[in-house]
């Protein structure tokens, strides 16, 4: 009788030791969470916070910005739309100021989720053209790039000259494509459901996996494995060669541009766009405008991409592959297309 | 009322249904959305790909978890059964590839073979499992190779001597007694292969986890992403019930007293047999894969690609360093409260542990998307004083990393205190000590190697971990797969060779503590 009182008092004593144990652990890691909150200045030192989906050269591109301006960057990486995930369920409370994004799609999908704050500014209209900007001024492209058809210099004479084209039969077995897991065949294929509807996309589409197509999940894999004799013609992006010729100026692929005499090769561009609750709007905004002006040719040379303002030069080696018809018309609807893109991809069985 | 009822009400209830909730909240909030299941949605998922990916997910589960028992209960029972030259530096080696993330390994692998085998052949699902068989294989191998050694000489001998062979003694006593370890370790390798999103995609195989991820990102739709979610948590409590069933109700006992397995000697060619095969194998998850990497990092440095993310390579160490001891510091504390609350609390305690255990088995990018949502709710309460954000903070990192690996601290500590003798306990609680000193006086004491165990085991795993660091972590922090990631996304290997280097690096020592902690009699399974 005795010993069963004795052991419920000393479970329960015990019992309220663990709890107070781990609430004063929840306080401490609640403290934990300190000070690093999103703010305009801190120690007088004005700070903008980049969420960016966009990794390659940016850390030298935001230095150029602080050397300029003085204002500090600071950003968070990750895939654009685990940043639109983050952004969305923050609300109110994000310490970002700006979101950029790599690709057009997902630039749109922010804005429709509503974490995109539009903006007037004269000095963004005057440098990006108006089929590169959201019309209501919710992001901007700050560089282009093209998906074009690759092939082999050595055992291609006539590569396909459309997209259309690449699902010629002539090609079965010797193409290479990206999985469409990744937004740039997703992107590619909304371009053609904005151009030319979506009947023809699915024809085209289909074409291409009757081709028995090699799935590869990276760019630069699909140029290696033309230069390797895996396949002989691919769809991929253009700066990849840029890369690939700054270490072997005879790397042997050649760039056709897609339907020059139609709507022109797809284009995305990476973009910028300030969110709904910015702490710092503007330093936001100058960040903007300066990647938009004066930061356009670092921002586009470190990827060998075109600036999105056509005044810019691109750099060397870009210049070299020649001028091209892109189009552009589509940038702005890649993101309405985006989801039914998707969709058809599984529909003809798209890896 | 009765003394019963009232410990029912009493604050270890209050508590252990708290912990549950706050671990399994963020599953829960992604997971919702299955109460308003969209018929479309799986219509048009089972007209294309579902059927796909789930025959691809059930391949590849059954080719790994064949893969890893066989490979690790064969090199177990090699370096336990046989005694020779090197046998106790190659049985600690055989453990090191548990400190190479499946992701390094995997486009270490994709690189190296692409030249010779063809990048079509090589983007298989066969290259793929045995990429995941070379970097899970030793979860099995540790808890066969520990549950061996646990196991009285004695047994074999008798066996032996009732006119077995050394192999059949082994074949019919020894490994079905291990039996309930390696399916606790073929369990956990099935649901790191499930929940696994990094690998398979290099290898073009297209899972149910991988499809979460494509539905989520590709059309932005969360509730149908959510929907394919559960399909992955519904195998996951499947698999669980399946070990449970393997395991039986099987207790067994050991005859005599418990001392350490000693192989027998082999010489000649059979030891060179038994050299080639373990080295071998190490060979193939850990020497090449290592090499490729050193001369990628030569290469790197050659061509000054070894820029950093921020700051320089220290920093990212010490970041790594930082969010990998938090988390495990807090998996320890918080799954060390769950044991003895919840053990005292029968059928339903085991219930609400298993509850808090959840995230281990939903991807990581769900997770920290779910973590982030619960988070960032809670925020805009605005609870806290001043301008304290959670999301984005250091312990929100730390409680993600919490939510998706307490599974792995609970079950170690569980299962090493539950072998700590009853009349220990006993004695103690009859000399007047309390509940929670005989925990931390008596239990805990005795069954240290086992929380070493789990602590170097939750170490690990958070060091490699990537979704849940690339979404959750602070400013200012950057962790070494963040690094690696950036690098491989752009199919950069040569730039990724460095931090993926400092990873393995790190882990090393994890690795000799975890060994050394399993020669001391920790139990790694319950």
């Amino acid at each position: 009788m005795r010993t069963s009182t004795m052991r419920t008092s000393s479970r329960k004593t015990s019992t309220r030791t663990l709890v107070s144990a781990t609430l004063l652990i929840g306080a401490l890691l609640v403290a934990a969470c300190g000070n690093d909150t999103g703010g305009t200045a801190e120690g007088g030192r004005q700070i903008v916070t980049v969420y960016t989906g966009r990794h390659y050269g940016i850390e030298a591109v935001f230095d150029e910005f602080t050397a300029a301006t003085g204002i500090e960057v600071r950003f968070a990486t990750g895939k654009d739309p685990e940043l639109r995930e983050r952004l969305v369920a923050e609300g109110a409370n994000t310490p970002a100021d700006l979101l950029m994004t790599a690709d057009a799609a997902n630039a749109e999908l922010a804005a429709a989720a509503g974490v995109l704050a539009p903006v007037a500014s004269e000095k963004l209209d005057t440098a990006i053209p108006a089929e590169l900007r959201s019309p209501d001024g919710t992001w901007f492209a700050l560089s282009r790039r093209a998906r074009v058809i690759i092939s082999s210099t050595e055992r291609v004479d006539s590569p396909p000259t459309t997209y259309a084209a690449v699902g010629d039969p002539t090609w079965k077995g010797r193409l290479c494509l990206r999985p469409s897991t990744h937004p740039y065949t997703q992107s590619l294929v909304a371009s053609i459901i904005a151009s030319e509807g979506e009947t023809v996309a699915e024809a085209v589409v289909s074409s291409w996996v009757d081709n028995d197509p090699l799935y590869i999940d990276s760019d630069t894999d699909i140029y290696k494995a033309i230069a390797a004799g895996e396949c002989d013609v691919a769809i991929a992006n253009s700066y990849y060669l840029g890369r690939l010729q700054t270490e072997d100026p005879a790397f042997p692929v050649i760039i056709t541009w897609p339907d020059q005499e139609g709507r022109g090769a797809h284009v995305n561009v990476s973009t910028a766009g300030i969110t709904a609750n910015a702490p710092n709007p503007t330093g936001a905004l100058r960040l903007l405008e300066w990647l938009a002006t004066d930061g356009q040719k670092t921002f586009s040379d470190a990827n060998f991409e075109y600036p999105a303002d056509p005044s810019v030069e691109p750099s060397a080696i870009v210049t070299a592959w020649g001028p091209f018809k892109g189009d552009v018309a589509a940038v702005i609807r890649l993101g309405e297309f985006q989801p039914a893109a998707v969709a058809l991809l599984s529909r003809v069985g798209y890896e | 009322m009765t003394v019963a009822w009232r410990a029912r009400r009493g604050p270890g209830w209050v508590l252990l249904v708290v912990v549950s909730v706050v671990m399994a909240a963020p599953v829960a909030v992604i997971l919702w959305s299955i109460t308003d299941p969209s018929a479309e949605v799986w219509r048009e998922l089972w007209r294309t790909r579902l059927p796909g990916m789930i025959v691809d997910t059930v391949a590849l589960v059954a080719l790994v978890v064949t893969g890893t028992v066989i490979v690790g209960t064969g090199l177990a029972w090699l370096v336990t059964a046989h005694e020779f030259r090197g046998r106790r530096l190659l049985s600690w080696l055989l453990m090191t590839p548990i400190a190479i993330p499946g992701y390094v390994l995997g486009f270490v692998w994709l690189d190296t073979l692409q030249g010779p085998l063809g990048a079509r052949a090589v983007r298989s699902i066969w290259l793929c499992a045995a990429v995941l068989v070379a970097s899970l294989y030793p979860y099995v191998y540790v808890f066969a190779w520990s549950a061996f050694r646990e196991h009285s000489p004695r047994t074999v001998d008798v066996a032996r001597t009732l006119g077995r062979s050394s192999l059949t003694a082994w074949w019919r006593v020894v490994v079905p007694m291990a039996r309930p370890s390696i399916a606790a370790g073929a369990a956990l390798v099935a649901m790191e292969v499930l929940t696994d999103v990094g690998t398979v995609r290099l290898f073009n195989v297209s899972t149910v986890a991988d499809g979460v991820l494509r539905v989520w990102f590709g059309t932005g739709d969360r509730d149908a992403a959510a929907e394919l979610a559960v399909l992955l948590v519904a195998a996951a409590v499947t698999l669980i019930a399946v070990e449970r069933a393997l395991r039986g109700r099987a207790q067994y006992t050991q005859a005599g007293p418990r001392s350490t397995m000693l192989g027998n000697p082999v010489t000649g060619l059979r030891a060179a047999a038994v050299n080639v095969v373990g080295w071998g194998v190490l060979c193939l998850a850990v020497v090449v894969p290592g090499v490729r990497l050193v001369s990628w990092a030569l290469q790197a440095q050659r061509l000054g690609q070894t820029q950093t993310i921020a700051g320089d390579l220290g920093f990212h160490v010490v970041s790594s360093l930082k969010v990998a001891g938090s988390a495990t510091i807090a998996c320890l504390v918080i799954g060390m409260t769950m044991v003895f609350v919840a053990r005292e609390r029968g059928r339903w305690g085991a219930a609400l542990a298993r509850i808090a255990s959840l995230g281990y088995a939903v991807p990581g990018p769900v997770v920290a998307i779910g973590v982030i949502v619960t988070l960032a709710a809670l925020d805009r309460r605005g609870w806290w004083p001043g301008d304290v954000l959670l999301v984005g903070s250091f312990a929100g990192l730390v409680y993600a990393m919490v939510v998706r690996f307490l599974a792995i601290a609970h079950q170690g500590i569980g299962a090493s205190v539950g072998k700590v003798s009853p009349s220990a306990v006993a004695s103690a609680r009859t000399l007047g000590a309390g509940r929670l000193r005989v925990a931390m006086r008596v239990e805990l004491p005795l069954a240290r190697a086992g929380v070493i165990a789990a602590a170097t085991l939750v170490a690990i795993d958070s060091l490699k971990e990537l979704p849940v660091t690339l979404l959750l972590r602070p400013f200012g922090v950057e962790p070494l797969p963040v690094w690696v990631w950036q690098a491989t996304s752009e199919s950069l290997w040569v730039q990724a060779s460095v931090p993926s280097l400092m990873i393995v690096a790190i882990g090393m020592p994890l690795v000799g503590l975890l060994l050394w902690s399993v020669e001391r009699g920790a139990q790694v399974v319950s």
